[in-house]
């Protein structure tokens, strides 16, 4: 079942639109990752999930429902949680006492002494939220999302503005509650949160969606090429070697290979052959961020073409929608 | 209990909405529940304890000292300078507990996004209104014992027309209520909600008489249609006994609380979006 479904989705605001016919579906069960830089499409696209906006065209359900339907809102609050970009909490109230309010509000909420052992606030549940540190807010904000149990949440931006360890807390979260049957579904712009967390993503730009995958395989990024890199040894022309290569000003050189198991065992061997070493020896494999920065690059500079286009190219290979 | 629940979640979502008989009782609970912690969120912050509490109070106390003299004064209609100023510093905190908070506080929620937060759980918007209308009732009423015994301390009669007292005093409230969620649904910019209801709030106790007695009686015709004024005359009368029901004061009152509910109503947003 899908807990979330959204099909050519469009929303215009006065001159500008927005979101274009966005589609993606999120699995029950599942952490999708929305990704794309701001003015996407992300955060409008969200808040239509959320109830928040109504939309000018395109299919919507949320756990089945239309967000955008008054009927279904009731309902929708109970069994969806959200954690929104600002933090938004009461500063006199402490932490415990914020998050046993919002419980209050809930038919079968989860226990909040689990919720604040959860997101790591037990230490401060009697502090004064006014005395929380940003990161400490924004947790408390999580905590605020899940109290209820949700079924589905929906988190913009979780972990804007925290210090690495509070970030790998805070997945060690969002992972335990897809671990206990919660969808998950959350916009970032950090590749490497997407790469840690999410088992499916899209790419967002200029209101389209530009490319869907598991963070592995998203626009072609299995496919692509490898790079091989190292410095090329004193004494050495790049005609010596082996296999054709690239060379940089600084004598770096590349070998771009699909599979590099050979091309390596090639390089390495004519090394050892003439008691040479390949200083600097590394094997890249193009990071999420490489692919996403190739989709969204096109789309920042002409924001009209229907084609998608890999952003690796080179390889050959189109991206696994 | 995270293992019972997950192991429901494939189920199919129940179909109807959990309203059960007790679906009353529940949501006088949920109310109780909101006015607690608007409680503990008003007494922690030192702003409001200070600007909206303790003020009035210290008002009546200064006043006290100042005219602490139990002899009637034709500047206050023939009354005692503390018979005067206890109805009407008692009306004063009312109004700033009703109108005042709920203006600024409404506005703050607002721009924090905390009421759109807020909207996004189950908790009714019908009862989040009830919650923070018993909260400012109940900080009104607080002060208007304290104000009365200051009063009393000084010499003044406890009132003569409890009724009359209680049912000005209530609807007043409950206008002053309807006032401020009505101004705070105008207010689009939190930063400028304090000096906005300041705006209204100083000149309109000037004119009303609330700091001093008025003695126009062009000011009095524009201050009894104002929401001041006729609260600090139905009190006047029923603190002294003069007067009998205060039909065209209440009256009066009610209308504006008709008023502040309808652009309330009208007006009200849950974001600041324009």
């Amino acid at each position: 079942m899908n807990h979330v479904l959204v099909q050519d989705l469009r929303k215009s605001y006065r001159d500008k639109e927005a979101v274009r016919g966005v589609g993606f579906h999120v699995e029950a069960g599942e952490i999708f990752a929305l990704l794309g830089p701001n003015g996407a499409g992300k955060t409008t696209t969200l808040e239509i999930l959320e109830g928040f906006r109504q939309r000018d065209g395109g299919t919507v359900e949320v756990l089945g429902r239309d967000p955008g339907d008054r009927a279904h809102s009731g309902w929708l609050r109970r069994h969806v949680g959200l954690v929104l970009q600002d933090i938004a909490v009461e500063p006199y109230l402490t932490v415990r006492e914020t998050i046993a309010r919002n419980a209050g509000y809930y038919p079968a909420p989860r226990p909040v002494d689990e919720v604040v052992a959860l997101t790591g606030l037990t230490e401060k549940s009697r502090t004064r939220v006014k005395d929380l540190s940003g990161g400490q807010k924004r947790r408390l904000d999580l905590a605020l999302g899940i109290i209820g149990n949700p079924r589905l949440l929906f988190l913009d931006e979780p972990t804007t503005g925290f210090d690495p360890n509070a970030r790998h807390g805070a997945w060690d979260v969002v992972r335990n509650l897809r671990d206990t049957g919660t969808s998950i579904l959350l916009t970032t712009h950090y590749m490497d949160e997407a790469q840690a967390l999410a088992d499916r993503v899209a790419v967002i730009a200029a209101g389209r969606i530009v490319a869907t995958g598991t963070p592995a395989t998203i626009g072609g990024r299995d496919h692509a090429l490898k790079r091989i890199r190292f410095t090329l040894p004193d004494g050495c022309s790049p005609d010596d070697l082996p296999v054709p290569v690239d060379v940089e000003a600084d004598g770096t050189v590349t070998a771009s290979v699909a599979e590099p198991t050979r091309v390596l065992h090639q390089l390495t061997g004519w090394a050892l052959d003439r008691g040479l070493v390949l200083n600097g020896l590394t094997v890249e494999q193009p990071s999420l961020e490489d692919v996403y920065l190739g989709l969204t690059a096109d789309h920042e500079a002409a924001p009209a073409p229907d084609t998608e286009k890999s952003p690796l190219s080179a390889a050959g290979h189109r991206s696994t929608r | 209990m995270s293992q019972a629940t997950t192991t429901e979640r494939p189920e199919r979502p129940a179909l109807t909405p959990p309203i059960t008989a007790a679906a009353g009782t529940g949501r006088l609970r949920l109310t109780l529940h909101q006015i607690r912690y608007e409680q503990l969120s008003f007494w922690r912050n030192p702003q409001s304890v200070f600007f909206t509490f303790a003020l009035p109070v210290m008002i009546i106390v200064i006043f006290g000292a100042v005219f602490g003299g139990n002899q009637p004064d034709s500047f206050f209609y023939g009354l005692s300078g503390m018979q005067y100023f206890t109805p009407t510093v008692a009306a004063l905190s009312v109004f700033g507990a009703c109108y005042g908070q709920l203006a600024v506080s409404l506005s703050i929620r607002r721009q924090n996004g905390i009421l759109k937060r807020l909207h996004a759980t189950p908790l009714p918007a019908w009862t989040y209104f009830a919650g923070l209308l018993a909260h400012a009732l109940v900080v009104s009423a607080v002060e208007v014992v304290l104000i009365t015994v200051v009063g009393y301390c000084y010499g003044v009669p406890l009132p003569a027309q409890w009724g009359a007292t209680i049912a000005s005093l209530t609807l007043g409230a409950a206008s002053f209520c309807a006032l401020g969620v009505g101004v705070s649904s105008l207010i689009s910019d939190s930063e400028a909600a304090s000096a906005v209801v300041q705006f209204i709030q100083f000149p309109l106790m000037f004119i009303s008489g609330n700091y001093f007695p008025i003695h126009s009686a062009l000011l009095d015709d524009v201050a009894d249609a104002l929401p001041m004024r006729p609260l600090n005359q139905a009190l006047l009368g029923a603190f002294t006994g003069h007067g009998g029901v205060p039909w065209r004061q209440l009256a009066v009152l009610l209308a504006w609380g008709v008023v502040g509910t309808l652009v309330a109503v009208r007006r009200f947003r849950w974001d600041t979006r324009r």
